[in-house]
């Protein structure tokens, strides 16, 4: 029987980042994948002349070399943020509300108020009052919380105290009026699947605070670099991966893990397992019985399953100019209610409320074919009701939705439709049959504010299992790649504790 | 103080834990979920099919129909067009072959494959000559990018089909006309011989019935009596046939000497590329002659190829990468076998392979020398992981 220090399940961003981690530390790691390429929702796929970035559309908490933020400095410790190149964006965002507000915003302080000022001159001291109040109650949440201040006070961290567990909503109600000031302001809540009433002030304001500082970023070649340079580092220090390999069981043994069996039947040893399948394959489904603590499903029992999405990968056949689309990062919205957006989420059916328009080629031209534009148009969607299509109608479904969003946008962008030389649908169901995650869930469970580490992160409960993802980590490019490294950190320390 | 003396602090900490607490005593136990992904994905998207041949219908002199139906009592859906990848033993090689279905989609009881024989094809001669009903496959569950999007392919279609080329869009063709779906289809139909049309009777049958599908076959090699229109698909016969081709969609698949004659005479009529869809055709007949070949390597030189940490194994220059694999036993995930889907991808450690063009490998993939197998061709001692 093969025997390693660490085995973990899945090479998404956090079982890239914890394989790459454990192996950087010397550690015997095997790194299992049951798809034929690493990555997770980091990927890209082929049609046609072009190669579509399946998830990434602005990479948070880099950085430049000389200011790096926390992704890149752990990027950099596992040797492969040099492998990359990185591509800054100008701009965090456009919104358009056809007919009502097209405004643009620029991923530095100053820009991102002088635009909403201009664009809401009444509204000027609010509109101060609020970005700076971001900044102060954010600055207080990296003292108190990041840098773990041990003199941590009410008196000493009042923002915190006050506003962490507050909804976005309220505060911007306090400081803003207009309804598309605050669509504006607030429209990246979809890159967390919670709308201003349940998304915390905490969540809220890290996203404002680390995309203006750290600024937006892609790269070169799409995501699926990313990945490829995470395996290509873990082989290099010593770690083995086996792809088109999943894991069928988490063995165990005397009140801990021993190690994996695969699905060929193989068994491997083990004393610990990251895990980077959802808790709840890996504990509903790999483990024994006796190892299934209540506790645990009681704690997990009280999130509910975040969104997927219904994604439209585009490929156009001229030069983004011609269609006058001069941002990369677009929120189209046809309407202003985001509690009403997320609603719709739930739904199959309706009249698109919020999209995101991603064209690649803005900020990067190598993104396409030269005289053709890479887009990627996004609606947030939870899985479930496409859980209950009759299999048989599942293809009549599946192009509806899109249709509907193809003609929002040929509004917008007339001859749009014209241009398409490509495109691929991906329902909740693909994303599904992909990540493999219940209801084909994206970024895990939904982050609303009682969903906050505060109240405890997700243990197992069985030593020697750890989950790196989403489910534990919250969703999103940074927050996945970082939860991969602290899982292997936290196993790495206890291994170096029981050898003294 | 501990940490949660400290959050308890917090504005609201109280009611938001009240929450907590409700949403864990009243919440989800996942547990009852077990399973349950698998389901819906088996379902929709299964890995493998298990298969039994119902039926063998001849087609033509050099073709047959093999009717198969599921050994498990379901067949998933799929999009007309699409094709399953069949997996064979024959003359000791586990292999596998993609073959379009020809059934419509409204058919759940079975999948047609519609198999022409190949020359020098081993898998087509042994599907032909040795397969019965009562014989069981696996095979790959339906896949494909060659099929109809209704967001972006209109409703005036042209397919331009050589000789078994039509089984995809047979399909289509049988979808549109059974569900009286809102698109017309004009097939043009191109054969050697008379007597190599595959389903002519049917379509000759649809074509009366259904005003919104046309059909005209095209015959090269005619004979004396052929009462069908003549010579090559050319585009002077194309624009004869079709009128105008402004605003029409081109679905093509055929052999390899098919897309070669015809893009060109597409493009001589004005038809934009971005309105014309390939289905892909497996592995060129040989590869020597692609114009990329490095001249220095000649047929059937044979290089040493390490698999890491499991053996070695002899391959041919001029055969892909994945059958010799195959023939070596070793099992490697693969479904188009044409370097479209990637899934036979494996890393290329040390050595050289020859990718011809058109395969559709990601930037990354180049960067980090992972190649798609089937569309890889040894040209030096090589070493792969699996």
């Amino acid at each position: 029987m093969d025997s390693y220090d660490v085995v973990v399940i899945g090479a998404g961003n956090g079982g890239l980042t914890a394989a790459a981690t454990l192996a950087k530390q010397g550690l015997k790691t095997l790194l299992l994948e049951r798809h034929n390429i690493p990555g997770g929702c980091a990927t890209s796929f082929c049609r046609g002349r072009f190669e579509f970035e399946v998830a990434l559309h602005q990479l948070s908490g880099m950085g430049n070399p000389s200011f790096p933020g926390p992704l890149r400095s752990m990027l950099d410790s596992l040797g492969v943020a040099d492998e990359i190149e990185w591509v800054e964006m100008r701009n965090l965002y456009r919104v358009v509300v056809p007919g009502k507000m097209d405004i643009t915003l620029p991923a530095n302080r100053k820009g991102f108020t002088d635009a909403l000022i201009e664009k809401f001159p009444k509204e000027k001291e609010g509109i101060e009052a609020f970005i700076d109040l971001v900044y102060k109650f954010f600055t207080e949440v990296i003292g108190a919380f990041y840098m773990r201040d041990p003199e941590i006070s009410p008196l000493k961290y009042p923002l915190y105290f006050k506003y962490a567990l507050t909804d976005t909503r309220t505060i911007m109600d306090e400081y803003l009026k207009d309804p598309l000031l605050k669509l504006a302001v607030s429209v990246y809540w979809s890159y967390v699947g919670a709308p201003p009433r349940l998304l915390a002030f905490t969540e809220y304001a890290a996203m404002i605070f680390a995309y203006i500082e750290f600024k937006p970023y892609h790269m070169k070649h799409g995501s699926q670099i990313l990945s490829n340079a995470l395996v290509d580092s873990f082989i290099k220090d010593g770690g083995d991966v086996r792809f088109s390999c999943g894991a069928k069981k988490i063995l165990t043994g005397q009140g801990r893990v021993t190690g994996v069996m695969l699905d060929s039947g193989e068994e491997v040893s083990a004393p610990y397992v990251i895990s980077n399948a959802s808790p709840m394959v890996t504990c509903g489904e790999m483990l024994d019985k006796e190892y299934q603590r209540e506790d645990f499903f009681r704690q997990m029992g009280g999130h509910t399953i975040g969104p997927s999405a219904y994604t439209l990968y585009i490929g156009l056949d001229c030069p983004h100019g011609e269609l006058g689309i001069t941002e990369t990062t677009n929120f189209i919205c046809t309407h202003t209610d985001m509690e009403r957006s997320h609603t719709e989420m739930k739904m199959r059916d309706n009249e698109p409320g919020q999209m995101l328009l991603t064209c690649y080629n803005v900020s990067d031209p190598d993104a396409s074919p030269p005289g053709t534009t890479q887009i990627a148009l996004v609606d947030l969607k939870y899985g479930e009701p496409w859980l209950s299509v009759p299999p048989h109608q599942y293809y009549d479904y599946k192009y509806l939705y899109g249709d509907k969003m193809l003609n929002v946008v040929e509004g917008l962008i007339p001859g749009f439709r014209a241009h398409i030389e490509e495109m691929e649908v991906a329902t909740p169901l693909t994303h599904m049959r992909y990540l493999n995650t219940p209801a084909g869930s994206i970024y895990g469970f939904d982050q609303f504010i009682r969903d906050s580490h505060i109240f405890g992160a997700l243990d197992p409960g069985i030593p020697g299992l750890y989950f790196a993802g989403a489910w534990v980590g919250g969703g999103g490019f940074q927050p996945t790649l970082m939860s991969g490294g602290s899982a292997a950190r936290a196993v790495a320390k206890k291994i170096r504790q029981e050898r003294g | 103080m501990t940490l949660k003396d400290i959050h308890a602090q917090i504005e609201g900490y109280d009611r938001v834990l009240d929450e907590v607490k409700t949403a864990r005593r009243y919440g989800t136990d996942y547990r009852i979920m077990k399973g349950e992904v698998a389901r819906v994905l088996d379902l929709l998207h299964p890995r493998t099919l298990s298969l039994r041949v119902s039926e063998v219908i001849i087609e033509t002199p050099s073709t047959k129909t093999l009717r198969m139906v599921s050994e498990t009592g379901y067949l998933p859906p799929f999009e007309a067009g699409q094709y399953i990848n069949l997996f064979v033993e024959t003359a000791g090689v586990r292999t596998s072959r993609p073959y379009s279905i020809s059934s419509a989609p409204g058919m759940t009881a079975y999948y047609d494959i519609t198999v022409r024989r190949q020359q020098g094809g081993f898998v087509s001669e042994y599907l032909l000559e040795q397969v019965k009903p009562g014989d069981r496959f696996e095979s790959s569950g339906p896949a494909g990018q060659f099929r109809y999007n209704p967001l972006l392919h209109g409703k005036e279609l042209v397919f331009i089909a050589g000789g078994s080329g039509i089984t995809p869009l047979m399909s289509m063709i049988r979808e549109t006309t059974d569900r009286g779906l809102d698109r017309s289809i004009h097939l043009l139909y191109g054969n050697r011989l008379e007597s190599d049309i595959i389903f002519h009777d049917e379509l000759k049958e649809r074509a009366d019935r259904h005003k919104n599908f046309i059909y005209t076959p095209v015959i090269s090699e005619p004979s004396k009596k052929c009462s069908e229109l003549t010579g090559l698909l050319s585009g002077d016969l194309i624009k004869k046939v079709l009128g105008s081709v402004k605003g029409k969609n081109f679905f093509l698949c055929g052999p390899g000497a098919l897309y070669d004659y015809c893009m060109p005479e597409l493009e001589k009529l004005g038809v934009p590329l971005n309105r014309v869809r390939r289905e892909m055709f497996g592995s060129p007949v040989d590869i020597t002659s692609d114009p990329g070949w490095p001249q220095n390597v000649k047929k059937g030189t044979r290089f040493a190829v390490k698999v890491k940490g499991k053996g070695d194994l002899s391959a041919l220059a001029e055969e892909p990468l994945l059958v010799s694999l195959e023939r070596a036993g070793y099992t490697v995930p693969a479904l188009c076998r044409s370097g479209e889907c990637s899934l036979c991808r494996v890393k290329l450690l040390s050595g050289k392979v020859y990718q011809p063009r058109g395969a559709h490998v990601r930037a990354s993939d180049l960067k980090y020398g992972y190649i798609h197998s089937c569309a890889a061709y040894p040209v030096s001692d090589c070493e792969v992981l699996l």
